[in-house]
């Protein structure tokens, strides 16, 4: 994996001309020469200045140390580097820190800034509409991926035609030697990768997440336990009813935290989760059909209702906001439904604050998708006017474990002070730096562990990873250009009744109705045309 | 400026008289254009050149190679507009609504204008008008928590203590049951925004001419018979006005209303669906501007012919009162 | 007071059974708008898991400062917000309603040719709006107005909507022979609006400035489209932001997580600082009427005397 000394010398010559290339201004056929060049090499320039400098490399050291053979070649440039969450107050110190450290590994400095969440959606569009300058953004399927893709707001990271070349084979060797490929594989748009995802749980899964206390108290604990269906939760929830009476509901539910959301029935809309045609992620079939045609969502909407007319789920479920987090704080809620990953009931538990007063119950198999595979990406901006360094940079944030966790958890004994090696705990200064945005940025294996986690965390993970059942669709997204207006009519149509539906708010009868709506307003050209597309893309696979 | 005003109406010689009524007329009006200047800069800046932008009705933008350079697709954007079995109720909803809207705005706005007007306590009057006012400072975000806090189904205030006054014991579930919201929509849209209009129907009313009241309740005119032939007629103008531009915006829908205040509820969607909810929610998923630019341009269109029939109509009958 | 009443009296006297009649009812009206806003101000106070557990009340069990705690710990950050909203509302209302009422006068001269021309390049604004993309490129690419407090006033200076509505005043309460007179005197077109049109207008100014007041006041989606420092941002969308991260934390339990592990302790207080945002927000606006209806009173006053 890292490969030193040896070839120290040719990469060093590599990266000259990779240099002068980029000093060249990117001009078209100057990629294109290089390209040929590039690929009879196989170390990257960016790998070449890190072998370049001595001591900190991805995995053996996280101490600062400067290399003492800096990059003169490279000209200075900018990063302007954006993620969703909040501003920190301390971006100025960070980025001097991180522009120490750079300088002398890629000669670049970082500008950093934010875009705040639910602002995001909104403004993303406009920036890509306005050619903003920006480099390294954060992306997401969940936050318009797709659509900026197709608006031409991020550059395709690894197709050799372009003028810059295939940047991830060329910059970005640490990413693909340490990220599972399916992520590469799973995020692909028409066959290329516009965003670099985040190295971390890959596999999704559902279940639930209950109160130890209530439970205990009932004596359910044992009925709990041995929970291996939804319908096995009926006669616990039933005692949590006749028990607690009003004082306590059963379960909590709203619009995207059913029974029936992506992570409990495996559906995958191949996309958008509100445009119906899907294909089962725990099958592999691959043949695209209506949510209606699924016998298992029919059931699972008969079981909720019923359910609800018990009075086990809240009455308001179809139009709360009310996040199932907060509504677990009122302390009046004893389960809610939630995607699983290791260590999720200690992680909720802290949030509510009630630690160690959850435990989560896993149902159903783990599966891969697109969704999961694209849910955090790192891409660079086609206004970006050097996407080499871009790509160094992300290539860092996947390999280089002091830049990673400066730039996620800022400077040690002042934002965060260490307990043991890898594990910390917040810093004096903890709150003018905190973006808690580690699974955007780069490489979660890279990052500490806070002391209230547990150590073995990312041990965790890579055990969740394995083994996934991955989707027939795995790796297409679907495009919806050719079906826009239906797609547009479906999803209205959609919310018509689904938050209601699945929340057993109203008889499942309505789901013919549903149904019967969707097949007046184009149904039919939609999963047509998802079988169009996911056929070619497995033909051309 | 008057002299020559008078020359050049009198001037026999036709090209000359055309040259020196030009003079005449830029001494005279020239410095309108000045005063108008500003405003029609602005106006540029704000509206009329990026209307050249949206050409991106007909197009398949991809910004890398910019508006100009990207595919035409004809009418595909508009297409979705139609293509939906629910195409007429959602124009329906929202004509109607506007149409309430409008109506309501009107009476409301006159009549409470009229009673402050004729309060004898003026400050108690100018007390009651703050208070009318303070709804309008409310964000619909607010507005929205503050109508769930009244209809929440379970601890909300209708179903928890006011409907048990009245003996209704069985919780009526307000987000689920679309036949209500015709009657809440209205409500809260005039609670919030009257204020609003009556101010304006206040400052017209304000402004008429004391001397005419005087003159009609020495004539013995009752103050009902004064509303009705001198108010009203005098500050028909305002009212024409106010309307009118509220006509312009019949396809288009208060989105915070429709959209936040009804918690995008999908079961109410039969009577609470409008045409700015549907397109959002379509651009939502398909990222579009494209889509929203074509039913900006259905909703302006629309408008358009509405107001120039009205306007067409209102000059006819009175020519001042025309808008344009 | 009483020579006011007297003024008055004569003209404006209704039955003393109608007047107490239309008390009544305003006292009615009076307490649904205010009793919704006290709502607001008393949930503000209130403890979280109260209005969690027990829905909005008048009267709380419990109450609790920790939505303003939460708000405010960044105050001087919260003060340099109110700075710039007043500074954009105070110049926005200024040079709007000027650079308004100057476009108004003309098209409002029943002997000026162009009248009808211009009004429509008003009413065409409000028909047709080019979208918001072709409008953010206008101001980002040609006007290079991002993080620039000029981007928060010029959207708002012209509202055809009160262009026309100074129009119809203007036509209608400056009597054309008092124009007439005047211009007979030898004044010009500048002093003919400046000390007559404008003056005797007063009331419509003020009803139309006090609404250019609440547009400015009120904005956060320019801030949201324009600003992308974190420094010159109003205080509406200072709010919409704590709105926006509060919605974001409480449903994502990775970042929450992260604040948590620095300060067991922390509540987010959620539906309380939504309120406490709302009174934040509309504070000092409140204010604003009575000033605005002074003017009211002013322009009945000089109505009273032109006569």
């Amino acid at each position: 994996m890292f490969r030193k000394g040896s070839k120290r010398v040719k990469s060093s010559t590599m990266l000259l001309s990779v240099i002068l290339l980029t000093s060249m201004g990117l001009t078209a056929c100057g990629g294109n020469n290089n390209n040929s060049e590039g690929s009879s090499s196989p170390s990257s320039s960016a790998k070449a200045s890190e072998s370049a400098s001595p001591s900190p490399s991805a995995s053996d050291s996280a101490s600062p140390s400067p290399s003492e053979s800096a990059s003169p070649e490279l000209k200075p440039y900018e990063l302007k580097v954006l993620w969703e969450g909040p501003a920190q107050k301390d971006f100025p110190a960070i980025e001097a820190e991180i522009n120490k450290y750079l300088q002398p590994k890629i000669n670049a400095t970082v500008k950093l800034s934010t875009l705040d969440w639910g602002v995001y959606t909104d403004k993303m569009p406009l920036l890509i509409a306005g050619r903003t300058d920006m480099d390294v953004v954060f992306t997401a399927q969940w936050n318009g991926h797709a659509n900026n893709v197709a608006k031409g707001g991020y550059l395709a990271l690894n197709n050799p035609d372009l003028p810059v070349g295939n940047l991830l084979e060329k910059y970005g060797k640490d990413i693909t030697a340490s990220l599972d490929p399916t992520f590469l594989e799973g995020a692909k748009i028409k066959g290329f990768n516009y965003g670099i995802p985040t190295n971390k749980e890959l596999a999704a899964q559902g279940g639930v997440l209950y109160r130890t206390d209530i439970a205990e108290e009932l004596g359910l604990t044992e009925a709990l336990n041995n929970v291996k269906t939804v319908a096995d939760l009926e006669p616990i929830l039933k005692t949590v009813k006749e028990k607690k009476g009003s004082s306590i509901i059963p379960l909590f539910m709203k619009d995207g935290e059913t029974f029936n959301t992506h992570y409990m029935i495996q559906h995958d809309y191949l996309g958008d989760a509100t445009i119906d045609g899907l294909v089962r992620k725990d099958g592999d079939d691959p043949k695209v059909i209506s949510k209606f045609e699924d016998p298992d969502y029919m059931a699972q909407l008969d079981l909720t209702r019923k359910f609800f007319q018990e009075g086990l789920i809240n009455k308001d479920a179809a139009t709360t906001t009310l996040g199932t987090q907060d509504a677990m704080k009122k302390g009046n809620v004893f389960m809610i439904t939630s995607s699983m990953k290791p260590g999720k009931d200690a992680e909720f538990g802290n949030a509510i604050n009630m630690p160690g007063k959850i435990k989560q119950i896993d149902l159903g198999p783990r599966t891969v998708s697109t969704g999961e595979t694209a849910g955090a990406m790192l891409a660079i901006s086609t206004t970006s006017k050097d996407p080499a360094r871009a790509m160094m940079f992300i290539n860092l944030l996947h390999s280089d474990k002091y830049l990673n966790n400066l730039l996620n958890f800022g400077i040690e004994g002042k934002h965060y002070v260490k307990v043991s090696d890898n594990v910390i705990k917040a810093g004096p200064n903890a709150a003018d730096y905190n973006p808690g945005v580690a699974w955007e940025l780069g490489n979660q294996f890279l990052n500490y562990t806070f002391e209230t986690e547990a150590p073995d965390k990312w041990d965790q993970f890579k055990k969740f990873n394995e083994g996934a059942h991955k989707s027939p669709a795995l790796g297409f997204t679907f495009d919806v250009e050719p079906v826009k207006s239906q797609a547009a009519v479906l999803i209205n149509i959609a919310k018509q009744y689904q938050a209601a539906l699945e929340t057993g708010s109203i008889d499942p009868k309505k789901a013919q109705e549903w149904y019967d709506k969707e097949k007046k307003n184009g149904l039919a050209d939609v999963i047509a045309e998802k079988q169009k597309q996911l056929d070619a893309f497995l033909a051309s696979k | 400026m008057e002299q020559t005003v008078q020359n050049s109406g009198s001037a026999l010689s036709k090209p000359v008289n055309q040259k020196k009524q030009n003079i005449g007329y830029w001494r005279k009006y020239g410095v309108f254009y000045f005063m108008m200047a500003p405003a029609l800069l602005v106006l540029l800046v704000n509206n009329y050149l990026p209307m050249i932008g949206s050409i991106i009705a007909f197009k398949n933008v991809n910004y890398q190679t910019g508006v100009f350079h990207s595919p035409w697709v004809g009418w595909a954007n508009f297409k979705f507009l139609f293509s939906t079995s629910d195409a007429w109720n959602i124009t329906k909803n929202t004509i109607i609504y506007n149409v309430i809207f409008i109506v309501l705005n009107l009476i409301i706005g006159v009549a409470l204008a009229l009673l402050f007007n004729s309060m004898r306590n003026r400050k108690l009057a100018k007390f009651h008008q703050t208070m009318m006012f303070l709804p309008y400072f409310l964000s619909w975000i607010i507005i929205t928590y503050l109508v769930y806090g009244f209809l929440n189904p379970e601890i909300g205030l209708l179903n928890k203590t006011i409907l048990p006054w009245f003996g209704v014991d069985q919780p009526i579930d307000w987000y689920t049951e679309s036949k209500y919201w015709p009657y809440i929509l209205p409500i809260v849209n005039t609670w919030k925004g009257i204020g609003y209009y009556a101010v304006f129907y206040l400052a017209a009313i304000i402004g008429i001419d004391k001397e005419y009241y005087e003159a009609a309740t020495i004539d013995g005119a009752t103050k009902w018979r004064q509303i009705r032939s001198i108010t009203i007629p005098l500050i028909r103008p305002v009212i024409i006005v106010l309307s009118l531009l509220q006509v312009g915006r019949i396809f288009y829908s208060d989105f915070g209303l429709f959209y936040q205040v009804t918690r995008n509820s999908g079961p109410l969607y039969d009577t609470t669906l409008v045409i700015d909810t549907y397109v959002y929610q379509g651009l939502v998923v398909t990222g579009d501007f494209g889509m929203s630019s074509a039913a900006g341009m259905y909703q302006a269109v629309v408008g358009f012919v509405v107001v120039f029939t009205s306007n067409l109509i209102i000059r006819r009958i009175s020519k001042d009162d025309a808008l344009f | 007071m009483a020579a006011a009443n007297q003024r008055v009296k004569s003209v404006m006297d209704i039955s003393t059974p109608a007047n107490t009649a239309i008390n009544v009812f305003f006292w009615i009206y009076s307490a649904i708008c205010i009793i919704p806003l006290v709502l607001v101000l008393v949930v503000s106070f209130t403890d979280e898991k109260t209005v969690l557990l027990h829905g909005y009340s008048l009267f709380p069990h419990k109450l609790s400062l920790s939505a303003y705690d939460f708000l405010l710990n960044d105050w001087l950050n919260v003060v340099r917000s109110y700075g710039i909203s007043i500074l954009v509302t105070v110049v926005g209302t200024i040079v709007s309603l000027l650079v308004m009422a100057m476009f108004a006068y003309p098209i409002s001269r029943r002997d000026f040719k162009h009248r009808g021309l211009f009004s429509f390049l008003m009413v065409f604004t409000i028909l047709y709006n080019a979208g918001l993309v072709p409008f953010y490129m206008m101001y980002t690419q040609y006007l290079h107005l991002q993080n620039s407090i000029l981007a928060l006033m010029i959207p708002y200076i012209v509202q055809a909507f009160f262009v026309l509505v100074l129009r119809t005043f203007f036509t209608n309460s400056v009597p054309v022979e008092l124009i007439e007179s005047a211009k007979i005197d030898g004044a010009g077109e500048w002093r003919i609006f400046a000390q007559i049109v404008l003056p005797l207008s007063l009331p419509v100014l003020a009803s139309v400035g006090l609404l250019c007041t609440l547009n400015y006041w009120n904005d956060w989606w320019l801030s949201m489209l324009f600003i992308n420092d974190n420094v010159h941002i109003n205080i509406q969308y200072r709010m919409y932001k704590a709105l926006q991260d509060l919605q974001f934390l409480s449903s994502n339990s990775t970042a929450y997580a992260a604040i948590l592990a620095q300060n067991p302790n922390f509540q987010l207080p959620s539906e309380t600082v939504r309120m406490a945002m709302a009174v934040v927000g509309i504070g000092p606006i409140v204010f604003a009427y009575p000033f605005f209806q002074r003017y009211f009173v002013q322009g009945l006053t000089v109505g009273a005397v032109k006569g």
